[in-house]
């Protein structure tokens, strides 16, 4: 058995490339303003949602004050974040 | 009590009255950069990541604030009207949304609960935030 004797080589785009392929979350927290009817309709309109996961997904970030929307690579999941911004929801990544 | 907003195949009927209409065109300028003194409207996708942010946001630019332009346009230009298209419908119930977002902000709203307060009050923003919510959730049941 041993143990590698030189330092890792860092390479800043291969990071990049992983960062980029890893699996991203997108997190929606509860806010005190958005109407819960309001909240089912946008998850339904950007992810097709039927009506009943929409709602679950609701109910989640009301009562637990967040809720995993969506996921996939860190383009997607940027892409999604933006989107539910433009709707005026709280979102945020996370790195699953 | 008529809703202020019914479906029509492809058009959402508006049913708003004059003073409705009044109240509603001061909606894009509170939502506009100045607006927002709080900043609520300011997201941010990677919080804690300074780093990852600055890419995030040279990656986005200024779509949302280009997008959201979009939406003010579309609803000042569709007030008055008595019929809009479900894609300004759409783009009416993300300003008043913002406005909301505003206006709670303005009012100090951070937490859940603050419904019964309101019904107590007589201030005017508070009157508004009510307001706007019952449109928004008008909008909601016509586009759904």
């Amino acid at each position: 058995m041993t143990t590698p004797t030189t330092a890792p080589v860092h390479h800043p785009e291969s990071e990049q490339r992983d960062s980029l392929d890893q699996a991203w979350q997108v997190v929606v927290w509860n806010d005190p303003v958005n109407l819960m009817s309001y909240v089912v309709w946008v998850f339904r309109k950007l992810f097709g949602h039927p009506e009943h996961e929409a709602t679950r997904l609701m109910l989640q970030v009301h009562h637990e004050g967040r809720a995993v929307v969506s996921s996939g690579p860190l383009e997607k999941a940027e892409s999604d974040c933006h989107r539910l911004h433009h709707h005026g929801l709280w979102a945020t990544l996370e790195r699953v | 009590m008529t809703e202020p907003f019914t479906r029509s195949g492809d058009m959402v009927q508006v049913h708003l009255s004059r003073s409705e209409i009044s109240v509603l065109e001061d909606l894009p300028e509170l939502v506009a950069g100045e607006g927002d003194v709080g900043g609520r409207l300011a997201y941010t996708a990677h919080p804690g990541d300074a780093e990852a942010e600055a890419r995030y946001l040279d990656l986005i630019g200024d779509d949302l604030d280009r997008l959201r332009a979009a939406d003010r346009k579309a609803f000042a230009g569709g007030l008055g009207a008595t019929s809009i298209t479900l894609e300004v419908a759409e783009a009416w119930m993300r300003v008043v949304g913002e406005a909301r977002i505003v206006l709670a902000s303005r009012l100090g709203i951070t937490e859940d609960g603050w419904e019964e307060e309101a019904e107590r009050t007589r201030d005017p923003e508070m009157a508004l935030l009510g307001y706007l919510g019952y449109l928004q959730d008008a909008l909601v049941g016509a586009l759904e």
